[in-house]
C-alpha cells in the first residue's frame, strides 16, 4: 500500500505517494524524476547515490524515503542556481574530473558538503571527505584537483 | 590495387603541425551534462507502460535442466510473460567462430549465476516474487573449477563447443632460432608467475530496455560498448532482419571491457518486449554484474628468458595456462594476445609462446582493459628486473639496451611505426629522481620500473568484411552549429571530445556549437565499438576525413567571396582569415552560408579502414594494429615489514600517445589506467569457493580502491607523432595500465628484497615472503660464518 | 536494484511513542535508527519484519553530556560523525572518537548512530549475501540453515562481531542503558554480548538502547584504537584493537592495561592475564612483547572474514605492540 509523504528536495516540497519500502533513492529517481543520483551497488558500498541531508552527505540507497520526511534533501540537480553552475561543477568539467560521469553526482555532493563545512581543505582532507565515493575511471587525481580549484574559487568569491 | 602486408608509411604528414584547438581545449561536449546530473544513462530512461524484468539464475555450478515449470509465476497478478532458453535457441557469441552462449540456458547451466528464465512484470518486486515461483528441476553435474581439473577431467564437459575435452583454445607460435638464442645466452632465468582473476567493476550496473513497435522494429537501449555487434547478434538470435533492429547506447557509466559483448539482459528485454508489446527494462543488481564478469583471465605463466651478459635478450619462452570460465567470450583473441603483444618495445631475437585457455564452471573471463596482455607483461617485466639485478645493470638501462626502435617490425610480424618508448623511460627516470634515489631509500621504501606497449585498435573487424571500421557524418547548419553523427561509444573515455576537437580544429566551430550524436544505429554511421583502444585512431581519422571534405567546400566558397585562392585562407576559431591580407575575414556562420549557397546543404561523411597488416602466418593478423602506444612507469612504494601492507605512494606515468588531442583527457586515461593496475597489484581478487560460487559479489567484498588507497600520480605525456594517426594520435586508454603492476612488484623488491610473483600482493602474501626471506638469511648466515 | 522487502513504517516522535508501538506490534517489528546495517541486511532478506519503528524522531536521544562526577553519557541516536568530531569525546575519550571516525565511510558515519553500532549484527562471508547466493550455498547456521561453513562441525554460529566503537567502549568500562515497555535497565557493555553469532547481544527485541554511559576515566589513562582493514575506508575491521593503559603519576609506571580485540568471533575478546605482566612496570620492549604475546595466544581469527586468518593472527601482536608504543609516546 502506498502512503503519501512530503519530501523537501532542493528547497521545494514534493507530495508523493510511495510504498513504505522504497528508499529515498528510488523516490528521487523514479517518482520525482531526479535521476542525477545514481544507483551503483544496491546497498551502501559505492556512494553513487550520495545526497546532502540536513547539511551532511548521506546515502540515499540506505535511507527510507519516509525516513527523509521533514528533512532537507539536496541532490546534484540543486547544486546549480539560475545564475550558473556551482564552482565545483565547472571545475569538474574543466579538470576532466568526470569521465563516465556516473559517480560524479555523488562525489559532487560529498565535495559540496565538505566545502560548506571547511572552505580550505587540505588535499588529505579532501581525500578523507570523498573516501565513501568510489570512482572507477579517474584514479581520483583529477577529482582532487577539481575540488582544490573549486575551493580556491569559492574563497576568492567570498573573501 | 592490393597493398602488400606491413607497408611502411613513406612520410609523416603529421610532423611539425601546429594546432589552434587540438591540445588546448580541456572541456568535452557532454561535460556539463555530466556535472549537472542531466546526463542520461540507460536506467534513467523511463518509457510509458514499461515493464520490469528479472532473470532467474542457476544455483548450481554445473547442472542439467530437466524441467522448468513457470505456471505459478505466470499466474501471479502483475506478471506479463516468462521466457526460458527454449524461447531463444540460437547461440550467440562475440567471436563468430566460437558462438557458444544462449540468452538463457537451453540444456544445462554452466556456472552459479547462469541465466535460466526471465520474467516481465509490472514492477521489480513482482518480477522478483515471480522468480521464486518458477520451479526448475536440475540434475546436478560434477563441476570443473580450475584449469587443472579441466585438463584432468575431459569427461566432465563444461562447454560442448570445445573440440578437445575442456580446452577452449590453444595457440603455439614460435619465431626465430630458440635453441640458438638460449645457447648464446650468458644468463637464463626461469620463473613462474600467477595473475589473479579481477573484474572491471564499472560503477554503472548493466541495464537494457527493449521496445517492439507496430512497424515490427525492435529498439534496444543498452549500456553496451559495442552497439554495432549487439545489433547484429540481436537480429540473428531473435530471428529478425537486421533492418528491423535499432540499438541505442545512452551514456555508459564505465565499461573497461566489461560491456563489450552482448549479455543475457539485452536478449531478454528484446524477447519480452516482443511478447508483451510493452517496453521492458532490466537493470542488473551488482551481484549480477559480477556474474556477467568477462574480466581478467587468471593465468599461470612460466617464462624462460635468456640474455647476454650485457643485458641483451636472446630468447624468450613462455608457457601460459588460463582459466576461461564457462564460455568463450573473446577467448580466442585472448589466447593470441597473451603471446602476440609481448614482442615490443624490446627486440626479441627468438620468441615462443604456448597458451591454453580452459573452460571451467565459473563466470566467463574476457577482455578487461589491456586485454590478454596485462598478465604476460607483469610476468615478463618482473623477469627483466630480475635479470637486470643478476647482471648488476640498472633496470632502466637494461630496457634501453633492448629497445626495438621505430619504423621496424617485431619478430612476430607486427609493424611498428612511431615509438616514443625511450622518451618514456627518460621521462620517468628524471621525474622520479631514479638516478639519485634508487637503491638509496631506507629499508621498506623502494622504486620500480616497467615498460609496455599496446595496440591502437585491432587491425581487423571481428567479422570479416570490406566495409569501413569507422565512419562519421558531419552536418553543418547555416547558423554555425555543427552536428557530428558517429557510432562510437562514449563510455567515459572521451570519444565525443576527441571528435569535437577535430571538428573545431578543421572548421573553426566553437565547442559549444558542436553536438555529438553517438551510438544510435538508426542515426549514426557504424563504428565497430569501444574496444581494443581503437576509437581515437579509427574514428578520429574518419572524422578528419569528413571534416576536410567540408573544409574544402568552405574554403573554396570563401575564396570566391574574398577573391583569393583557397590556399591563402586559413580557418581559425570562429572565422576564416586570408593569410595574405588579414583584414579579409569571414565569421564561421558566414563561411558556412557561403559554402551552402555554393554547393548545397552541408554534410559530409568520412570513413576509415586499415591497410593489411600483420604476420604472414595463421594467427598473424591477431595483434596487428595500425599503431602501437608505449608506456613506462616508475612506482614508489612503502612496505610495512611488520604487517606486510604495501602502500603505493606514487606512480610516474610516461605514455607515448602519439599526439594528445585533449591532454586533460589523455592524462585522465593514464591515471585511470595506472590506478586500475595498481589496484590489481595490491588488492583486487575475484575468487570462488569450492561450490564454484563467487566469494563476495558486491562492492564491499570485491574491494576497489577508495581515494585513500590510490597513489599520487604524475602523468608525463610523450608525443611521438604517429604518421597515420589523427594528427599523430594513438591510444591512451589501455596501454598505461600494463606497467603499473610489474613496476609495483619491482618496487617492492627494491624496498624489502622480496620477489613477488603471485598477484595480488596482499599483506598476507607480502608478510609470508618476508618471513621466508628472513628464514633463508637466518639459515645462510651460520653456514657462511662456519666457512667450510 | 536489490529491493527491500515490504513493511509498514512508523515514525514515533518520542521514546514513549516508540515503546507503545513496540507493544502494539510485539514480535513483528524491528527498530531502525541510522539504517546503515539493517537496510543492507533487509535487502539481503536476512530480516523481513512486518513493521519498522524508526527511532530517528527521538531527538531526546541525541546528546553528548558530562555527568556529575565526570562520567560522560552519549545518547544512542548520536551519530558516529558527531562523536568523532566532538571536542569533548576527542579530549576525554580519544579511543572512542577514533573508533567512531573509522567506521565505514563518511556518509555512513553521518547516518549511523552509536546505538546502532553497538547493536551491529554479526557478520560472516556466508551470511551477508543475497537470498540467491545463500540458496546456492545451502544456507548457514545463522539464517535458514543447519550447517556452519566456517567451523565445519560447529553447532554455534561464529559470525564476527565487527562494531568499531564497542571494543573501545569496553576498555573504557562503558555500560548501556536500555528501555523497554517493561522498564529500564543498565548493563555493562562487556556483559551485553554473548558468544552466539545468531543473536550476540542480550538485548530483548523490544528494548531500545537509549544511552551509553562511560564512567569517569582514571587520571593517567591513555587510550587508543587501531582498526586493521584492507582499504582505508568503507571496510569493516578485519582486526581491531582497543587499548587503555593506566599510568601512574610518573607517566612511566604502568598500573593496568585494558585490551579488547574484535573481528574475531561473535563477541569482542578481552585479552586477559595482563595485570600480572604490566602492574608496577614500565612499558619496556620486553613488557610490550609479553602483552603482545598474550594477544597472539588469545586471539583466534576465523574464516568468517575473507582475509587470511593465519595472517590476521600473526599480525595481531604486531598491532598490539604498535598500540602500546603509541600509548607510551602519547605521554
Amino acid at each position: 500500500m502506498k502512503v503519501v509523504c512530503t519530501l523537501r528536495v532542493n528547497g521545494e516540497p514534493h507530495e508523493i505517494a510511495i510504498p513504505p519500502h522504497w528508499t529515498l533513492l528510488e523516490a528521487l529517481r523514479y517518482e520525482l524524476g531526479l535521476t542525477g543520483s545514481k544507483q551503483g551497488c544496491d546497498k551502501g558500498d559505492c556512494g553513487a547515490c550520495t545526497v546532502i541531508v540536513d547539511g551532511r552527505p548521506e546515502l540515499s540507497c540506505l535511507t527510507l524515503a519516509l525516513g527523509a520526511e521533514g528533512r532537507d534533501v539536496r541532490t546534484v540537480e540543486g547544486l546549480a542556481t539560475p545564475q550558473g553552475l556551482h564552482p565545483l561543477q565547472d571545475c569538474f568539467d574543466l579538470n576532466g574530473a568526470a569521465q563516465c560521469g556516473f559517480c560524479t553526482p555523488g562525489i559532487l555532493m560529498s565535495a559540496a558538503a565538505l566545502l560548506e563545512h571547511n572552505p580550505s581543505p587540505t588535499r588529505e582532507e579532501i581525500k578523507q571527505a570523498l573516501a565513501g565515493n568510489l570512482c572507477r575511471c579517474t584514479g581520483y587525481t583529477k577529482i582532487l584537483d577539481a575540488v582544490e580549484q573549486a575551493a580556491a574559487r569559492l574563497r576568492e568569491a567570498r573573501p | 590495387m592490393s597493398k602488400k602486408l606491413n607497408e611502411m608509411p613513406v612520410s609523416n604528414p603529421n610532423k611539425g603541425r601546429t594546432f589552434k584547438v587540438v591540445g588546448r581545449q580541456p572541456r568535452k561536449p557532454e561535460g556539463l551534462k555530466k556535472v549537472s546530473g542531466e546526463a542520461l544513462y540507460t536506467d534513467d530512461i523511463v518509457l510509458p507502460r514499461m515493464l520490469h524484468a528479472k532473470i532467474l539464475r542457476s544455483i548450481h555450478a554445473h547442472a542439467r535442466i530437466r524441467k522448468i515449470d513457470a505456471s505459478k509465476a505466470l499466474a501471479l497478478p502483475g506478471v506479463h510473460a516468462v521466457v526460458t532458453g527454449n524461447d531463444m535457441p540460437i547461440a550467440y557469441g562475440i567471436i563468430p567462430w566460437t558462438q557458444d552462449e544462449y540468452p538463457l540456458c537451453t540444456d544445462k547451466t554452466r556456472f552459479v549465476g547462469d541465466g535460466v528464465a526471465a520474467v516481465a512484470a509490472v514492477d521489480e518486486d513482482t518480477a522478483n516474487r515471480a522468480l521464486e515461483l518458477i520451479e526448475v528441476e536440475y540434475e546436478v553435474l560434477p563441476a570443473v573449477l580450475s584449469p587443472e581439473q579441466a585438463r584432468e577431467h575431459p569427461e566432465i564437459k563444461v562447454n560442448e563447443k570445445a573440440k578437445d575435452g575442456n580446452l577452449s583454445k590453444h595457440v603455439f607460435l614460435e619465431f626465430g632460432d630458440m635453441e640458438g638464442g638460449f645457447a648464446r645466452a650468458d644468463v637464463v632465468d626461469e620463473d613462474h608467475f600467477y595473475f589473479e582473476n579481477t573484474t572491471h567493476a564499472p560503477i554503472e550496473p548493466h541495464c537494457a530496455i527493449g521496445q517492439y513497435d507496430r512497424n515490427g522494429v525492435l529498439t534496444v537501449w543498452s549500456s553496451t560498448q559495442v552497439p554495432h555487434y549487439l545489433h547484429r547478434e540481436l537480429a540473428r538470435v531473435l530471428n529478425l532482419p537486421q533492418n528491423r533492429v535499432r540499438v541505442i547506447q545512452p551514456l555508459v557509466g564505465g565499461a573497461f571491457g566489461g560491456k563489450s559483448e552482448p549479455f543475457d539482459l539485452e536478449f531478454c528485454v528484446a524477447k519480452l518486449a516482443m511478447i508483451t508489446g510493452r517496453p521492458v527494462k532490466i537493470l542488473y543488481t551488482r551481484e549480477e554484474v559480477f556474474y556477467s564478469h568477462r574480466g581478467r583471465h587468471p593465468m599461470e605463466m612460466t617464462y624462460r628468458t635468456g640474455a647476454t651478459k650485457d643485458g641483451k635478450l636472446t630468447a624468450i619462452d613462455a608457457k601460459i595456462t588460463f582459466d576461461g570460465g564457462a564460455y568463450s567470450s573473446f577467448g580466442l583473441v585472448t589466447a593470441y594476445y597473451s603471446g602476440q603483444l609481448l614482442t615490443a618495445p624490446y627486440q626479441m631475437p627468438a620468441y615462443r609462446f604456448d597458451s591454453s585457455r580452459w573452460f571451467t564452471n565459473k563466470p566467463a573471463c574476457g577482455p578487461k582493459r589491456g586485454h590478454g596482455s596485462v598478465q604476460p607483461r607483469f610476468a615478463f617485466e618482473v623477469q627483466l628486473d630480475k635479470i637486470a639485478h643478476r647482471l648488476n645493470l640498472d633496470p632502466i638501462e637494461l630496457r634501453r639496451r633492448n629497445f626495438i626502435g621505430e619504423y621496424t617490425e617485431t619478430i612476430n610480424g607486427l609493424r611498428i611505426t612511431s615509438n616514443g618508448f625511450l622518451e618514456c623511460l627518460d621521462a620517468v627516470e628524471k621525474a622520479s629522481g631514479w638516478k639519485e634515489r634508487r637503491g638509496k631509500l631506507p629499508f621498506g621504501k623502494g622504486l620500480g620500473v616497467a615498460g609496455s606497449m599496446y595496440i591502437s585498435g585491432t587491425n581487423y573487424p571481428i567479422y570479416p568484411n570490406e566495409m569501413p571500421q569507422s565512419a562519421v557524418l558531419v552536418r553543418l547548419d547555416r547558423s554555425g552549429r555543427a552536428v557530428i553523427f558517429c557510432g562510437a561509444s562514449e563510455i567515459g573515455q572521451g570519444v565525443n571530445a576527441m571528435l569535437a576537437n577535430i571538428l573545431c580544429e578543421e572548421l573553426g566551430t566553437a565547442l559549444a556549437d558542436v553536438q555529438v550524436v553517438s551510438s544510435d544505429t538508426d542515426l549514426t554511421p557504424i563504428d565497430l565499438g569501444a574496444y581494443s583502444s581503437r576509437v581515437t585512431f579509427m574514428c578520429g581519422n574518419a572524422c578528419i576525413d569528413a571534416a576536410r571534405k567540408l573544409r574544402k567546400q568552405i574554403l573554396e566558397a570563401c575564396a570566391e567571396k574574398l577573391q583569393t585562392s583557397p590556399e591563402d585562407l586559413d580557418i581559425l576559431p570562429g572565422e576564416v582569415v586570408c593569410l595574405k591580407d588579414t583584414a579579409k575575414r569571414l565569421s564561421t556562420p558566414e563561411a558556412f552560408q557561403l559554402a551552402e549557397a555554393k554547393s548545397g546543404s552541408l554534410a559530409a561523411t568520412g570513413s576509415f579502414k586499415t591497410n593489411p597488416l600483420g604476420g604472414d602466418y595463421r594467427g598473424g593478423t591477431i595483434g596487428a594494429s595500425p599503431a602501437y602506444s608505449f608506456t613506462a612507469h616508475v612506482a614508489e612504494v612503502t612496505v610495512d615489514p611488520g604487517a606486510g601492507f604495501v602502500t603505493v605512494d606514487r606512480i610516474w606515468i610516461a605514455h607515448d600517445c602519439g599526439k594528445a588531442i585533449n591532454p586533460i583527457l589523455v592524462e585522465g586515461q593514464m591515471e585511470g589506467s595506472a590506478y586500475m593496475g595498481c589496484a590489481e597489484a595490491i588488492m583486487e581478487a575475484q575468487t570462488y569457493n569450492s561450490k564454484g560460487m563467487h566469494i563476495g559479489p558486491s562492492l564491499l567484498d570485491y574491494r576497489i580502491p577508495t581515494s585513500l588507497d590510490t597513489p599520487e600520480m604524475q602523468s608525463l605525456i610523450i608525443e611521438s607523432i604517429d604518421p597515420e594517426g589523427p594528427y599523430g594520435a594513438k591510444e591512451a586508454g589501455e596501454g598505461p595500465l600494463h606497467p603499473s603492476i610489474p613496476a609495483v612488484a619491482n618496487a617492492i623488491f627494491d624496498a624489502v628484497g622480496v620477489r613477488l610473483t603471485r598477484l595480488p600482493f596482499t599483506p598476507a602474501v607480502v608478510l609470508k615472503a618476508l618471513r621466508e626471506k628472513e628464514e633463508r638469511e637466518r639459515r645462510a648466515a651460520p653456514a657462511a660464518a662456519g666457512g667450510q | 536494484m536489490l529491493r527491500l522487502p515490504r513493511f509498514q513504517y512508523h515514525a514515533p516522535r518520542s521514546l514513549t511513542g516508540a515503546l507503545e508501538l513496540a507493544s502494539r506490534h510485539a514480535n513483528e517489528f524491528m527498530y531502525i535508527a541510522g539504517g546503515t546495517d539493517l537496510l543492507p541486511n533487509m535487502k539481503h532478506l536476512l530480516f523481513e519484519p512486518p513493521h519498522l519503528i524508526s527511532l530517528r524522531g527521538l531527538r531526546e536521544l541525541d546528546f553528548i553530556e558530562v555527568q556529575g562526577g565526570g562520567g560522560i553519557r552519549i545518547g544512542a541516536l548520536t551519530t558516529l560523525t558527531r562523536i568523532a568530531e566532538s571536542d569533548l569525546a576527542r579530549r576525554e575519550l580519544p579511543s572512542l572518537a577514533q573508533a567512531a571516525g573509522l567506521v565505514a565511510g563518511p556518509q555512513i558515519r553521518n547516518m549511523g548512530t552509536l546505538g546502532g553500532n553497538v547493536c551491529l549484527d554479526t557478520r560472516c562471508v556466508y551470511y551477508n549475501q543475497t537470498l540467491f547466493w545463500r540458496k546456492a550455498l545451502g544456507y548457514c547456521l545463522k539464517k535458514d540453515g543447519s550447517q556452519c561453513h566456517v567451523v565445519q562441525s560447529g553447532k554455534r554460529c561464529v559470525a564476527a562481531h565487527s562494531a568499531d566503537t564497542v571494543p573501545a567502549l569496553i576498555t573504557l568500562g562503558a555500560a548501556v542503558e536500555l528501555q523497554s515497555p517493561r522498564g529500564a535497565r543498565e548493563i555493562r557493555l562487556e556483559d551485553f554480548f554473548s558468544g552466539d553469532g545468531v543473536k550476540n547481544t542480550v538485548r530483548e527485541a523490544d528494548e531500545i538502547i537509549t544511552a551509553v554511559r562511560i564512567p569517569p576515566q582514571p587520571r593517567g589513562r591513555r587510550a587508543n584504537y587501531t582498526k586493521v582493514r584492507i582499504r582505508n575506508s568503507i571496510d569493516f575491521p578485519i582486526l581491531s584493537i582497543a587499548l587503555a593503559v593506566d599510568f601512574r603519576e610518573d607517566g612511566r609506571t604502568c598500573d593496568n592495561v585494558e585490551l579488547v580485540m574484535t573481528a574475531l568471533g561473535s563477541k569482542p575478546r578481552r585479552i586477559g592475564n595482563l595485570h600480572g605482566v604490566v602492574e608496577g612496570r614500565a612499558l619496556t620492549a620486553e613488557v610490550i612483547q609479553a602483552v603482545a604475546h598474550q594477544a597472539h595466544r588469545q586471539a583466534h581469527p576465523l574464516t568468517n572474514i575473507n582475509v587470511d586468518p593465519e595472517w590476521r593472527r600473526e599480525v595481531a601482536p604486531v598491532y598490539v605492540r604498535r598500540a602500546l608504543e603509541r600509548a607510551v609516546r602519547a605521554g
